[in-house]
């Protein structure tokens, strides 16, 4: 039985020291590929990520990694899964007329940055760092990042229009509901185009379910845009050993290709 | 059997991370109704956020030369569908896979490379598809 243990323990030492062999035998100067510390991993060294999802020193759910949306889809059209959608009668004609003309004036085609909703979307990694108080997104794309404060503040009254409005979640069991008000008009729900008022209110339900799985559910609730509150699924997948590159929009050449 | 699911599997991972950055509008910059076939030389290649560009002259049966640009997926998607930024190099002859500028310009979206000195076929992160 002893021996047994022996040989077991002998091999997940080894298949350790391969992949991390394999890891770092591959690591360039941006790395791209290394072994993420505290992650549970199978006998053979991959990451376990159907293991439980962490917990910080105070028992909250420890939402923190850097997560990517498998599929473009929701990106492309944020109710892409069929959720009804009405819409008031000018938010219908900008969308028609966004849709019309291939949705040729999408902020990041200019290098602005993608927003909430959107990035929540977005294929390429976020980075979330959890802090008692704060958690904070990290986005890759456009070299941006997002604040969500957990610390028990208010939304402000009358806040001035940002390009990521203004977060504060809070804890219902082990999801975090989070409350955005104060998006910037100029923003897009998604990249076809769905437009919102001043009014926008996004609720962002993010549930761990295990160590490589993130549940996220969105409601726009934005009555001056949308008839009734509709709400998407979907689901992130982590990113392990790993991290974030360099992205900054320096070779734009969007204007000089499109017809004028 | 377990191997090539694998491999399977990771290759569909690496197409889903690569395609799907959307920075512009595909539709708005090409035109999915006019693919192009080029064989050429690269002149330049321009490895950098949003897109990554490369420059070919391709020449024609009358011998004349014309310079073509090519837009592919930005860099990060690239680096981790496994290319590094010396994989396509300024004089190295490539056939390229793509569709072209609705400008009318000699410009096109890229989506596959093939290196003639090794026939590796190089995904080219398209934009298409966002």
């Amino acid at each position: 039985m002893k021996k047994r243990t022996l040989t077991r323990d002998m091999n997940v030492a080894f298949a350790a020291a391969v992949t991390l062999v394999a890891l770092v035998g591959t690591a360039e100067a941006q790395w791209l590929k290394l072994p993420t510390p505290g992650i549970p991993r199978l006998p053979d060294g991959r990451p376990n990520l159907n293991a439980p999802a962490p917990r910080t020193a105070d028992g909250k759910p420890d939402l923190s990694g850097i997560w990517r949306t498998p599929t473009g889809k929701y990106l492309y059209n944020l109710a892409a899964d069929g959720v009804e959608v009405v819409m008031q009668p000018w938010a219908e004609q900008l969308y028609r007329e966004r849709l019309e003309n291939n949705g040729r004036d999408r902020p990041s085609a200019a290098c602005l940055p993608h927003s909430v909703t959107d990035f929540d979307t977005h294929a390429t990694p976020r980075k979330i760092i959890q802090t008692p108080g704060v958690l904070v997104m990290l986005f890759e794309a456009y070299h941006s990042y997002r604040q969500i404060a957990i610390d028990g503040r208010a939304l402000p009254s009358e806040p001035e229009p940002a390009w990521f409005g203004y977060s504060v979640g809070r804890w219902e069991g082990d999801t975090l509901v989070v409350d955005t008000i104060g998006n910037h008009e100029k923003t897009w729900l998604d990249d076809s185009g769905h437009p919102h008022s001043d009014a926008l209110h996004i609720i962002e339900r993010f549930r761990r379910s295990a160590f490589g799985r993130m549940e996220v559910q969105i409601t726009i609730d934005d009555p001056k845009a949308y008839v009734k509150p509709w709400t998407v699924s979907f689901g992130w997948e982590l990113m392990p050993d790993t991290e974030l590159l360099d992205w900054v929009c320096e070779n734009n050449k969007y204007f000089d290709v499109i017809p004028k | 059997m377990r191997t090539r699911f694998a491999v399977v599997v990771g290759l569909v991972w690496l197409l889903a991370a690569v395609t799907a950055s959307a920075h512009h509008s595909f539709a708005a910059e090409f035109d999915d109704k006019k693919p192009v076939k080029l064989t050429g030389t690269i002149t330049k290649v321009e490895w950098a956020n949003p897109h990554v560009w490369f420059y070919l002259d391709v020449k024609d049966e009358t011998g004349k030369v014309t310079n073509w640009g090519m837009e592919m997926g930005g860099p990060n998607g690239l680096l981790r569908a496994g290319w590094t930024r010396n994989s396509m190099k300024a004089g190295d002859v490539v056939t390229v896979d793509g569709f072209r500028a609705r400008s009318g310009k000699n410009l096109g979206n890229a989506t596959a490379v093939i290196l003639a000195s090794t026939g590796q076929r190089l995904f080219a992160a398209s934009s298409q598809g966002q």
